[in-house]
């Protein structure tokens, strides 16, 4: 984190849902922030959090969710205390979201022209031939050949890859300066994805956006983030820069994450975590990691979850022996990139 | 007995495209599988890679009897299954079974565990009703699931657990080959690697050969012996994992393999490091001609023989690749069982000389 001030900082946000097995508190106190320009990563598992403490920053939780803490401050203005009305007008204008699904975020009965120029003429008067100019613009940034020919075609008409290069144009089209994309390319083929994290890095340095990228895969993380915050459970276990967080991880969690990933060198028996990742309604008392964590003592089972604290300059870890992880991991210096091409 | 106990040989399976409501007209065909050769070797693990509409899981379908062919052959060692008598037929559906990618929708929601696992015990009657509950309980002590929890349903149970679910009803007729499609994509990190792991030592434990299918190149390789990567139907590289991972040859396997983010912070993609492909994988309706590939190849347009005199009366095309690559289907060909598709299939070393 370099120190200039933040754009976007979500501060002790807690979300929780009502549903008919009582109280599911799933995101539980997380703290992060952007800056212009940067790229932080939130990586996590299915039910860690990471998806709703988005929506809750958006103001799109259903209407059994309710956010219960916290403040997300959009260049000094807590968005969470807004009146919804003008929550949803910042949204869209200073901070979009790309989401996971284009086939189902995209309506299929309206053009993309149309759904490119929506929040453009929600907003502005402009004329109709002004809107397509818009659209047609908006549709070369994120390179779609034919743009001018394109913005009449329906969603069903573009290809898996083409459809998420829309949805960016959507979230792009009032000129954001934080973009919010959740798992934008876990739909696509490894190709595809190549190429739509590609254009997200090139439009993000250019207009120095700041990009919160929400992904389960670390191989995207690794390529494209400058930070990283680890969820598990509905909280931050680790938050440091990318690289940092990758060579020495601080989290027994990120550290056992990190090693169960398969590699492409050589063919191995795959490390695992035992167990699996909680769920929102049945999260263990203590350090919510302690049952899958090698190194769980009593005090990890007996007190209550301890928070985020700088192990290391810019290193924060959510662990009783943050320290001893952070010293105890270091990787190997060998471990250099894979033979990888030109 | 030879060596090899499942193999395909010109494996084609189109799907008619129709039009009109009342004259269904065949106007086309999703030439889904087209013209595919492969061997599975007994005790070993065949991974088959591919992008989506690349193939893969409608051989999966077509090698276990879901789907009949189009033409071509599938072989049960060495016997064509499609001169097999009925009775012969449903013997062989015991010996061949699959494991599918989803474990929310592969599951009966309204069935229990035991009742999931002990059907093909109903269907296929190899162990009288009694016995029955005492054969599901060691199926799912051997999948790693507590065999107390027989009477639970599917939605009681996590991801991971469910897909163990999946197996054990795979497991539940003795098979010998285990068609896997996709088994773990739809689980997190932490917990595919432990039904990796699980598949692994069953298949060593049961003396299984297995088709692993996957689109995630580096869980396969942490399973596969052998490996076949397919685009558009066709398989366009195979041979021996570890020749195939360190050494492809065609542009397209090498395009794959250098697209999959590794989890290493010092290879960013802004480098532009890594080979990015242009364009989406084109419509298995009307794939193009000549080398399925040609119209995203990266090695193509760079050869000398794409320069070749357009002759007169024709267009200049922007993108222009050698003749051969649009005009002639490449043949798998190649030394040491790694045989690549490719007119001008090399090593990715000796392209970047």
């Amino acid at each position: 984190m370099t120190g200039a001030a933040p754009l976007l900082e979500v501060t002790d946000l807690a979300v929780e849902f009502r549903t008919p097995g009582g109280v599911v508190r799933a995101v539980d106190g997380l703290t992060y922030q952007v800056e212009a320009g940067r790229t932080l990563a939130i990586v996590g598992e299915s039910g860690s959090g990471k998806s709703v403490s988005s929506l809750a920053v958006m103001g799109l939780l259903g209407p059994t969710a309710h956010v219960t803490r916290g403040t997300a401050r959009l260049n000094g203005t807590d968005l969470l205390a807004l009146p919804p009305r003008e929550h949803r007008a910042r949204c869209g204008q200073d901070v979009a979201m790309v989401f996971q699904d284009a086939l189902a975020a995209l309506n299929p009965v309206l053009t993309v022209g149309f759904q490119l120029t929506e929040a453009l003429r929600a907003r502005h008067r402009i004329s109709r031939g002004e809107a397509r100019q818009r659209a047609v613009e908006l549709l070369d940034l994120v390179k779609v050949p034919h743009a001018r020919e394109r913005v009449r075609d329906y969603p069903h008409q573009f290809s898996g890859g083409m459809r998420q290069r829309v949805m960016i144009a959507c979230a792009l089209a009032l000129d954001p300066k934080v973009l919010i994309a959740d798992e934008p390319t876990t739909a696509l083929d490894v190709t595809v994805q190549a190429q739509v994290l590609r254009l997200l890095a090139e439009i993000q340095a250019e207009r120095q956006m700041g990009l919160v990228l929400i992904t389960h895969d670390l191989g995207v993380v690794a390529g494209v983030a400058d930070d990283v915050t680890v969820m598990y459970a509905g909280r931050a276990v680790e938050q440091a820069g990318v690289l940092g967080a990758f060579r020495s991880p601080a989290h027994p969690y990120t550290r056992a994450l990190l090693q169960s990933v398969p590699q492409l060198g050589s063919r191995t028996r795959l490390p695992v975590i035992p167990g699996r990742p909680p769920g929102p309604g049945d999260r263990p008392a203590g350090c919510p990691f302690h049952p899958r964590c090698a190194l769980a003592q009593d005090v990890c089972r007996a007190d209550p979850p301890p928070p985020l604290v700088e192990a290391a300059p810019g290193r924060w870890s959510a662990c009783h022996f943050a320290g001893d992880v952070l010293r105890g991991a270091a990787v190997p210096a060998e471990t250099t990139p894979e033979g990888d091409p030109r | 007995m030879s060596d090899v106990v499942l193999e395909v040989r010109d494996l084609v399976k189109h799907y008619p495209v129709r039009r009109g409501l009342i004259l269904r007209r065949t106007v086309g065909a999703v030439r889904a599988v087209d013209g595919v050769s492969l061997a599975l070797r007994r005790g070993s693990t065949l991974g088959v890679v591919g992008e989506s509409g690349s193939g893969k899981s409608t051989l999966a379908r077509v090698l276990v009897g879901i789907e009949e062919p189009t033409s071509g052959q599938v072989l049960v060692d060495g016997t064509d299954v499609s001169t097999m008598s009925r009775a012969d037929r449903r013997a062989l559906r015991r010996d061949v079974q699959m494991v599918f990618q989803d474990p929310y929708t592969s599951l009966d929601p309204r069935m229990s565990v035991s009742e999931i696992v002990g059907e093909p015990f109903a269907i296929h009657r190899t162990i009288p009703r009694g016995g029955r509950d005492r054969a599901v309980r060691e199926l799912l002590e051997l999948v790693g699931l507590d065999p107390d929890h027989a009477n639970r349903y599917p939605h009681q149970f996590s991801g991971g657990q469910r897909q163990r679910v999946g197996i054990a009803r795979a497991l539940a007729l003795r098979p010998r080959i285990l068609v896997c499609d996709e088994p773990v994509s739809a689980l997190d990190v932490s917990v595919q690697g432990q039904v990796v792991n699980l598949l692994a030592d069953l298949q060593a434990e049961l003396g299984l050969s297995s088709v692993f299918i996957a689109h995630d190149l580096a869980v396969v390789r942490n399973i596969a012996d052998s490996v076949a990567v397919m685009y558009l139907g066709r398989v366009v590289e195979d041979g021996p994992a570890d020749s195939v991972y360190d050494g492809a040859r065609h542009p397209y396997s090498q395009a794959l393999l250098s697209a999959v983010p590794v989890a290493d912070p010092t290879v960013r993609l802004s480098d532009g490091r890594g080979i990015l492909l242009e364009g989406d994988p084109p419509s298995p309706v009307s794939p193009p001609s000549g080398c399925p590939f040609h119209t995203r190849c990266w090695l193509a347009p760079t050869l000398p023989e794409a320069s070749v005199p357009v002759p007169e009366g024709e267009e200049v095309q922007a993108r222009r690749v050698p003749p051969s690559c649009s005009g002639e289907v490449p043949l798998l060909v190649g030394a040491g069982g790694h045989h690549a598709a490719c007119h001008f299939a090399r090593p990715l070393a000796e392209v970047r000389r």
